[in-house]
């Protein structure tokens, strides 16, 4: 089958063999718990897709300390959201500004380049001594997660941009930030809706870790809801919760960001 | 040019192995005293233990002089807490009641692990014959049918709460207000601590529950000090310093609340271990004890051996030791295990004090 083709044929093949490769996935699942190959702990270890599936109706209906799972989930994607927005923001504008001034664009990269190894997690201790306890401390850790891969992509975009269409920016009078808008930015969108993918990707493992380490009650979130569940021995449950965060992730990579690359780069041929 | 590639990648693939072994040897944190078997092949010993274990009792019964070569693989976590299994492991105590019962080697793999859910984890694995841990995760792990008991106390210490706020001192100030209450975790040992203070004073287990802010005892005692929560329940040895510093002051309800007369670290061993490998077990218990009584009749010597893991001076390290109690009988277990059923900590009642406890355990 030709793939360029697409079309119904390309999505069709695409989507029977994800679903043959996740059946057998979860065939092997099912195998190994039901045989118990985990020894006589086996269901609690390594629980079936029953059990998983009851969890998943229970961590809803039921949740942990009077609270349905929804509330964990809100809780998370409010900070999640507020981090994306300011670390997207903040990355556009100081992206933008290293194309405008040399010296900040040296400073930038510099300064990119060291953040961008510094796991956030590890920043904990120095960011409670800063911000204190509060649900601020997940958004920071969103906006560190966020704004150095966003912003060495949006800036590895500007780098790719032809010197031709920057000469012929410039050429019909535009300079400084009206460069930036007109030129620049159309022409690295590829590299800047990759960005997103990144930023969007490590947000979202962030945020958990962060809520697994430092579990605010007033404001519970999805990590300490897993805590909750391995604290209680509550295997299934927490099974479940990891399919909630996939799904969560599915939804956002083909209901959100699928979308903007298909309108945008795909739509413009910048990108197959 | 494809060649400089394939070396490049051979010596970063021979950096990453080495890099791994380096992390396997380390899992096991702790040589046996006296035993020749080195701690990496524990694990491979692990798997053929199962084999052996019926064959174990009945050579061991046949010729109790030159008795079988066991295993028995432990976990333990950080702190004074853990003080008899440390000096256990030190000077090889169970190693040494195992060769005197049964005149045999045993070979005792120490683990050291951050919290009782992941013990609990490694013992469902199958992993581990036996562990250390609060009475929280312990009667969780019993009660959900982790197939273990509790095979002895292993120490009492003193817990509180201190606070930086000069309009926080009694949990009436604090309860309906949005103070912030650092501790381990909701469902910990702390957290029970807080839910029963409350109750003793007339108000909800759960009161209190919106105000928490999980956090390990040393950045809750960061967060305390820089004032970015109002309050810390704590246990020793933070709570001792926390009381030396004239910054803060104690709300006095919470300490009362499970004094260092309440069974706080327990010792826990698989079923499996206590009904097939008899011997081990029993130099098991005999060996944690004669780290108690270690402890208690010559504290000096005892505060020598784990000042150094806990980063103390020998006198400091002494101060603190004295103020727990170290031995085998379990006191207000089953009071701590209803009260945490009562109050919706744990999902299954705890039948009664023996369905938590093997048949050696004195206590309540």
């Amino acid at each position: 089958m030709n793939r360029s083709q697409s079309g119904k044929n390309g999505f069709v093949y695409k989507l029977s063999v994800r679903i043959v490769f996740t059946l057998v996935v979860l065939g092997i699942w099912e195998y190994v718990a039901r045989a118990r190959l985990l020894g006589p702990r086996s269901e609690l270890i390594f629980p079936s897709l029953e059990s998983i599936g009851a969890a998943f109706v229970r961590n809803f209906v039921k949740g942990y300390a009077h609270l349905s799972l929804w509330n964990y989930i809100g809780n998370s994607m409010k900070l999640l959201l507020a981090g994306l927005f300011i670390g997207i923001a903040l990355a556009f504008v100081f992206s933008g500004l290293s194309t405008v001034s040399r010296t900040f664009s040296v400073i930038y990269n510099y300064v990119v380049s060291v953040c961008d190894l510094l796991p956030g997690v590890a920043l904990l201790p120095v960011v409670i001594v800063i911000f204190g306890v509060k649900s601020g401390v997940i958004v920071f850790l969103v906006v560190h997660a966020v704004i150095w891969p966003m912003s060495r992509n949006i800036m590895d975009g500007f780098m790719a941009v032809p010197m031709i269409y920057v000469e012929a920016g410039r050429n019909i009078g535009l300079k400084g930030a009206s460069l930036l808008f007109k030129v620049y930015l159309p022409a690295s969108t590829a590299y800047i809706v990759s960005g997103l993918k990144v930023g969007w990707a490590r947000a979202w493992r962030g945020l958990i870790s962060a809520e697994m380490i430092f579990g605010i009650a007033s404001c519970p979130g999805i990590g300490l809801f897993i805590n909750q569940m391995r604290t209680n021995m509550n295997n299934a449950e927490m099974y479940a919760t990891l399919i909630v965060i996939i799904i969560i992730g599915v939804i956002v990579q083909y209901g959100i960001l699928s979308p903007i690359e298909k309108n945008t780069v795909k739509k413009w041929g910048m990108s197959r | 040019m494809k060649k400089y590639t394939i070396k490049i990648v051979s010596v970063a693939a021979a950096a990453m192995l080495l890099g791994l072994t380096g992390c396997a040897a380390n899992v096991n944190v702790a040589q046996p005293a006296g035993s020749e078997a080195p701690a990496e092949t524990a694990s491979a010993e692990t798997e053929t233990a199962p084999a052996e274990t019926e064959a174990a009792p009945a050579e061991a019964e046949a010729e109790p002089a030159g008795g079988a070569d066991e295993t028995l693989n432990l976990s333990y976590q950080y702190g004074l807490s853990y003080a008899p299994a440390v000096i256990a492991q030190e000077k090889g105590l169970i190693e040494k009641a195992y060769n005197e019962a049964t005149g045999g080697n045993l070979t005792v793999t120490w683990t050291q692990m951050s919290s009782g859910a992941d013990i609990n984890t490694a013992i469902a694995a199958g992993e581990l014959d036996g562990g250390f841990m609060g009475v929280g995760p312990a009667v969780t792990g019993v009660t959900k049918g982790l197939g273990y008991k509790i095979f002895t106390n292993l120490s009492g210490q003193e817990h509180g709460m201190t606070s930086n706020d000069p309009d926080v001192n009694s949990l009436g100030d604090l309860v309906g207000s949005d103070k912030q209450i650092a501790l381990v975790n909701t469902g910990s040992i702390q957290h029970i601590i807080l839910a029963k203070a409350l109750v003793e004073n007339g108000y909800g287990a759960h009161d209190l529950d919106a105000n928490i802010v999980a956090m390990k005892h040393p950045d809750g005692k960061a967060a305390l000090e820089s004032g970015s929560v109002a309050c810390h329940l704590t246990s020793s040895p933070y709570i001792f310093s926390e009381r030396e510093n004239s910054d803060l002051h104690e709300i006095k309800e919470v300490a009362d609340a499970y004094t260092v007369d309440y069974s706080f670290i327990v010792g826990i061993a698989t079923e499996e271990l206590h009904d097939s490998k008899p011997e081990v077990y029993a130099a098991l218990c005999d060996g944690i004890k004669a780290g108690m009584d270690l402890i208690n009749s010559d504290p000096e010597g005892a505060a020598a051996i784990t000042c150094e893991l806990d980063g103390n001076t020998p006198e400091v390290e002494l101060d603190y030791m004295k103020k727990g109690t170290y031995n085998p009988d379990t006191n207000k277990l089953f009071e701590v295990a209803t009260f945490m059923y009562d109050n919706e900590f744990i999902e299954n009642a705890p039948g009664s004090y023996e369905d938590l406890v093997f048949d050696n355990v004195k206590g309540n």
